[in-house]
């Protein structure tokens, strides 16, 4: 991620997060905090459970972030941000805590009059998580209809190219989904754990082989120990944790889409 | 084989009582948000680093990313990082460390260095890695923070030593861990027994003289890869110069033992320049030199051993107070000295008491009045460290002493005072490792240690990475003593100051050697003459510069061959 996507990305940010943009410049900016936005990342529960008590005005904080420092003027004090560090890691987990769960509507542009049925989506971003030794991921977005259970991938690139609202239009009603959303993640999950069945596991094989090879030694080390003891225990459990071949799913975010017929 | 496959349902429960709620649902906009936060976070392959990418402030060195990534891909996780002094190996451990953490693989760290690097460690890791490492103060960050730096003295103590047990540590890094070569000390025990899944050692002085030692730090990382205890000493002690063993010895410890040497990485260095200056002792100076030599020929000297005498030679060519202290010490220990032993110490004071004047602080005063910059003096004794402190601030130079027995903070504050307000450094062996002072260039050897090992670490700790100028290593040697014959047989006579600690590393472990310090206190102390001293001293060089004839036979051979 450049610096310059970074500032995007914050600006955004704080834009969805209703928070004022005070000042900025080349490669700065200063924020307002909203009282939520501020519980959220400035890590002061004392002060915020003392203003409740005492009823005192709120007071958030603002928060000056530098994106480049060649570029900011050198009397602005801030924080830094690069990829890694640790306020922007924050925010990117803040960006996953508050929009984990979404429901929303294609806002269509069909003449009034006409009554125009909207289709249930349970739309799925997720990562599996490849795990041993090593790790890589992978991203897939899953989009299931929750009446005649069509599946199709790419789902959140799909729901870009429209326009979405999180209130029902005019003239629109929804459908009922005939598959319950529990079953529907149940069904995206096995998909998923399907296809991942179905891959070629050969980085599983390698790891297992790099841990049984570890294995050997450790027991050929303790071989003449009458007592083995803690440590042995220790480092056999600790092979198991750094070796053994997983793979995690886990949900970014989802949600419920409400579309017309042929957007998908 | 068919791969356990976990899925994470946290998300499902909550998804489902929203529905039930009807809400709260999330901002559009940060919804997509976090899926491009996702699209930045992914890691694509098993292989490869990504961590360089993620740090733009940072530019490593092209061997220093190849370390990581060997210790990544094809170590995994678990090393013994040794290159020389000053290449970067704590850049080497923190791009590795952030590489585990972007891929998630590592969350709790705890990171044991000598107490004087603590503060280092934990700024280094922050400004240049953005990882928020914290330095051990309190109790509670064991638990609280996910990445500690602390000094392993602290840490095997308790309270601090259960509740360290109690964490399951994801990543273990150990500076100067050469320290841990004897597995019967309580830090070997206690690293031994901590719970780690991947383990970094680093350390530039790995490959001591015994095997031992090797062995000990490998077993510490990964047990089992050199074999149990009985087997490896059946293998490689008892016909340790068969090459054939040695070169299968080698391949295995290069499995988890990465060595740059500086010449290998292409880096432009800065120079060395040595010097050295002889001193001419002072008339009083000599006698009591002389003095101190003749006890060996004493017969009613029985009580003390050879090495005394030694060490009140080499401290007469250090100062007088150094000899001052020892002598008051010898009469201390004994608990009822004879009348005899008495007059003879009482002797000995009055020579020491007769010396007016340091020759060699003298000389440092010029010296250090001529280079007008920053200066490091380093002395093996405590008493010569004050006293030339005090010597100094008579001349209006300012100087801060510097101990390995200082506490962190202290030793913080002294190289920070050294840094802003005083001109010269004075530091005991001690005070040697773990300290980083590259922002000067001179350093004055007022007296010389035994082990050329111990010298490396002393002009390391300025001719290292970000050292912009030469480095100036100044030796003084008083003339006709122990340490002329020290410096002229030996040191010079092995171009040791040319020469990078791993040639000789390699050199000494080649012979099998045994200790110098063994050397030459049978050299010094035990000769009887003159005459035989030089030759055991022409004996030891030749046997050094015979190892290193052997070293480059096989280089050539190598090259030839391929």
């Amino acid at each position: 991620m450049q610096q310059q996507e970074i500032h995007k990305f914050l600006e955004r940010y704080f834009h969805a997060n209703g928070c004022e943009i005070t000042d900025k410049g080349p490669g700065y900016m200063t924020v307002q905090l909203t009282i939520d936005l501020d519980k959220e990342l400035m890590n002061r529960p004392f002060y915020w459970h003392y203003l409740e008590k005492t009823g005192g005005i709120p007071n958030p904080m603002q928060l000056t972030l530098i994106t480049n420092q060649q570029l900011a003027p050198p009397h602005i004090k801030g924080e830094v941000i690069h990829f890694g560090s640790p306020r922007l890691h924050q925010i990117f987990d803040s960006a996953r805590n508050l929009a984990g769960y979404i429901r929303l509507y294609e806002n269509h542009r069909q003449a009034p009059g006409k009554q125009v049925p909207l289709r249930p989506w349970l739309g799925m971003n997720i990562r599996v998580s490849y795990q041993c030794d090593r790790k890589r991921d992978v991203f897939k977005s899953i989009g299931l209809q929750l009446i005649n259970g069509q599946m199709v991938e790419s789902f959140h690139d799909r729901l870009l190219g429209m326009s979405l609202t999180p209130k029902i239009p005019d003239y629109s009603f929804t459908l009922s989904p005939l598959i319950m959303p529990g079953s529907g993640v149940f069904r995206v999950a096995n998909f998923i754990k399907a296809e991942i069945e179905q891959e070629d596991h050969k980085w599983a094989d390698e790891a297992r082989k790099r841990w049984q090879k570890d294995l050997t030694l450790l027991e050929h080390f303790y071989e003449e120990a009458e007592e083995k003891g803690e440590s042995y225990e220790n480092e056999k459990t600790a092979l198991q944790e750094q070796y053994e071949p997983k793979v995690n799913i886990s949900i970014i975010n989802g949600g419920l889409f409400y579309l017309t017929d042929n957007a998908v | 084989m068919t791969v356990q496959i976990g899925f994470d349902s946290a998300w499902q429960d909550e998804f489902l009582k929203r529905i039930d709620d009807d809400g709260p649902w999330g901002n559009w906009e940060l919804y997509k948000l976090a899926v491009e936060v996702e699209t930045h976070t992914t890691i694509p392959d098993f292989e490869g680093l990504q961590a360089p990418k993620h740090l733009p402030s940072l530019t490593p060195l092209p061997h220093q990313l190849e370390v990581a990534k060997q210790v990544v891909e094809s170590m995994n996780g678990k090393a013994i990082l040794a290159d020389e002094v000053g290449l970067g190996k704590t850049i080497e451990a923190g791009l590795i460390l952030k590489e585990y953490m972007i891929r998630g693989l590592v969350k709790k760290v705890l990171i044991l260095v000598p107490a004087s690097l603590v503060s280092q460690w934990a700024m280094e890791l922050n400004s240049k890695f953005f990882i928020p490492a914290v330095a051990q103060r309190k109790s509670y960050v064991w638990e609280q923070c996910d990445v500690v730096v602390s000094s392993i003295d602290t840490a095997k103590r308790n309270p601090h030593r259960d509740i360290i047990y109690s964490l399951d540590y994801d990543l273990i890094i150990i500076d100067e861990a050469h320290k841990l070569k004897n597995n019967k000390t309580k830090n070997y025990e206690f690293v031994q027994n901590l719970k780690k899944k991947f383990c970094l050692l680093l350390t530039a002085t790995p490959i001591q003289n015994r095997i031992s030692e090797i062995f000990n730090l490998v077993s510490l990382l990964k047990p089992g890869h050199l074999g149990n205890e009985s087997a490896f000493y059946e293998n490689y002690k008892k016909d340790s110069r068969s090459l054939n063993d040695d070169a299968h010895l080698k391949e295995l410890v290069n499995k988890v033992m990465i060595r740059n040497r500086r010449a290998d990485t292409g880096i432009e260095w800065t120079k060395r320049h040595v010097e050295t200056i002889p001193i001419e002792f002072s008339q009083a100076e000599r006698e009591l030199y002389e003095a101190v030599t003749e006890l060996r020929n004493e017969e009613n000297w029985v009580s003390s051993s050879q090495f005394s005498v030694m060490t009140l030679q080499r401290e007469a060519c250090s100062s007088r107070e150094a000899v001052y202290f020892t002598l008051q010490n010898m009469l201390k220990r004994q608990e009822q000295p004879s009348i005899a032993f008495q007059e003879q110490i009482q002797y000995l004071i009055k020579k020491v008491e007769a010396v007016q004047q340091n020759s060699k602080a003298q000389k440092a005063l010029e010296l250090i009045q001529k280079i007008n910059d920053k200066v490091i003096i380093f002395t093996e004794y405590r008493a010569t460290q004050m006293y030339l402190q005090w010597f100094l601030k008579q001349y209006g130079i300012t100087s801060v002493p510097f101990r390995g027995g200082f506490k962190r903070g202290k030793k913080d504050w002294m190289r920070e005072l050294f840094q802003k307000n005083a001109q010269v450094l004075i530091a005991t062996e001690a005070g040697g490792e773990g300290i980083n002072l590259q922002f000067c260039n001179h350093i004055i050897n007022f007296d010389l240690p035994w082990n050329p090992m111990r010298l490396e670490q002393r002009i390391g700790r300025i001719h290292r990475l970000g050292q912009e100028k030469d480095v100036m290593i100044y030796n003084f040697a008083t003339k006709e003593t122990v340490e002329e014959h020290i410096m002229k047989l030996l040191y010079e006579k092995i171009h040791l100051f040319e020469k990078v600690i791993g040639d000789l590393d390699d050199i000494l472990t080649k012979l099998e050697f045994g200790s110098i310090d063994d050397h030459l206190v049978d050299i010094f102390g035990r000769s009887a003459s003159e005459g035989e001293m030089r030759i055991k001293m022409e004996n030891l060089t030749s046997m050094i510069q015979f190892a290193e004839d052997l070293k480059e036979g096989e280089l050539n051979a190598a090259t030839g061959n391929s």
